[in-house]
């Protein structure tokens, strides 16, 4: 099981705020773009961490079980 | 030093840590939501010099979040407004106010003076202009940012960390304001004071900063959660060229006449009924960008002025030659719309 938490303009879009795949292991490049098919996250401008650490995207990470993701976008209310 | 007593007995601040705040100089930029949180608590607990940015009055609608503010101040630039309350507070304070919007003319002559700034804006194209102004002059940025119930605090530029721009690289789209996402007062309150509380932390040299990091709090389920930045994030080797965007007050937009753009979706009000105006939501912009002249005077309009800059960006990256943005909003646009129709009817 993979945990994904979503913010802001993001978590309307999936709306949610959290939810979990029964994902054994995929790259984060993969669900992500399941993501995009879904919720149509690649609209939004954001980051993306793993168990709270925020990394990049290009890296070509293997997701594991258990493993925590977040969809971070920039807020601008003041 | 009585007043301060409650303070100064804490581990980690004292009669040298009660200096340290009297000798300090702090910006906040932005007296909103989100500077209405800050500034009073800085102000009380002895955070000697001020500086305070804001080239907005007091409307009504600003008063159910933005506290230090009265009904009768309704018109008052908040900055004058903000001056007098906190001097009340404490009248030992040095506060310098600047009835002004932070631009990249006037960014760092404003910053000279400070040792830092809070970032109290509702505005991304000011943020990224602080941002860099903060990052090359090495002085720490406390971010604070809403969207609905949720808030983010991070402290950029601090000693050398990582700046706003490189966790988020500017982008065209830029997610919605207050004036078009809706606030609760308690949530910029809250937010607020995490970024006072940072503040106080940096000037008395005390806990750990949130540079490197980003804290998302969540209103609704109280649920706090800290992500730890990238070591190595994208480095920022040059600054990002994007378009600048003249701001224009919507007085002035009237005024030079050409065509109007409305780019809220359908169904958002006020309605702006005017002859030279169109409205083509930015949803739906891109597929009929078409229907604009290139050569056309422009200028862009939204709810608050988030949507109309990323708009005219998106236009001049498209060739459009003369595209302005109206800084506020359709609300600007129909009250003058209503006086020039109510002078009129007197004239008659």
């Amino acid at each position: 099981m993979i945990t994904i938490n979503y913010f802001g303009n993001i978590a309307e879009a999936a709306q949610s705020d959290s939810e979990t795949l029964d994902l054994k292991s995929v790259s984060l490049e993969d669900l992500l773009s399941l993501l995009d098919t879904k919720y149509g996250i690649s609209k939004f401008q954001f980051q993306v961490a793993v168990n709270r650490k925020i990394i990049s995207t290009k890296q070509g990470l293997s997701l594991s079980d258990r493993d925590e993701i977040a969809l971070l976008p920039p807020f601008s209310g003041g | 030093m009585e007043r301060f007593q409650r303070q100064t007995i804490l581990p980690g601040i004292g009669i040298s840590g009660q200096q340290k705040l009297q000798n300090s100089k702090v910006l906040v930029v932005g007296a909103g939501g989100l500077g209405c949180a800050v500034l009073p608590y800085l102000a009380s607990a002895g955070v000697g010099n001020l500086g305070i940015v804001d080239g907005d009055k007091i409307e009504l609608s600003n008063l159910h979040r933005q506290v230090l503010y009265s009904e009768k101040s309704i018109g008052e630039f908040k900055v004058v407004e903000a001056e007098k309350v906190l001097t009340s507070m404490n009248s030992e304070l040095t506060i310098t106010i600047y009835p002004v919007f932070l631009t990249l003319e006037n960014v760092d002559n404003l910053l000279q003076e400070y040792d830092f700034v809070i970032d109290a804006t509702d505005n991304t194209e000011v943020r990224y202009i602080l941002d860099e102004a903060c990052r090359v002059a090495g002085k720490a940025m406390i971010y604070g940012s809403i969207f609905r119930f949720q808030g983010q605090v991070s402290v950029f530029n601090y000693q050398g960390g990582p700046s706003y721009r490189s966790l988020f690289p500017e982008e065209e789209q830029s997610s919605l304001n207050c004036a078009e996402a809706g606030v609760l007062g308690t949530t910029v309150g809250m937010i607020g004071m995490l970024q006072a509380n940072e503040a106080l932390k940096i000037i008395l040299g005390i806990g750990e900063i949130l540079s490197g990091k980003i804290l998302i709090y969540n209103m609704l389920k109280n649920d706090q959660q800290i992500f730890e930045l990238a070591v190595q994030m994208e480095p920022v080797s040059e600054k990002v060229t994007s378009p600048t965007i003249d701001l224009i007050s919507a007085g002035k937009a009237l005024g030079e006449g050409g065509l109007l753009l409305d780019v809220r979706e359908l169904g958002e009000k006020p309605v702006v009924a005017l002859a030279n105006c169109i409205q083509i939501p930015l949803s739906v912009l891109e597929s009929r960008l078409d229907e604009i002249s290139k050569e056309a005077k422009i200028t862009v309009f939204c709810q608050s002025g988030t949507r109309a800059i990323s708009v005219a960006k998106i236009l001049k990256k498209a060739n459009f030659q003369q595209v302005k943005a109206i800084r506020g909003g359709a609300s600007d646009v129909v009250k003058l719309i209503e006086n020039e129709v109510k002078s009129v009817e007197k004239q008659d």
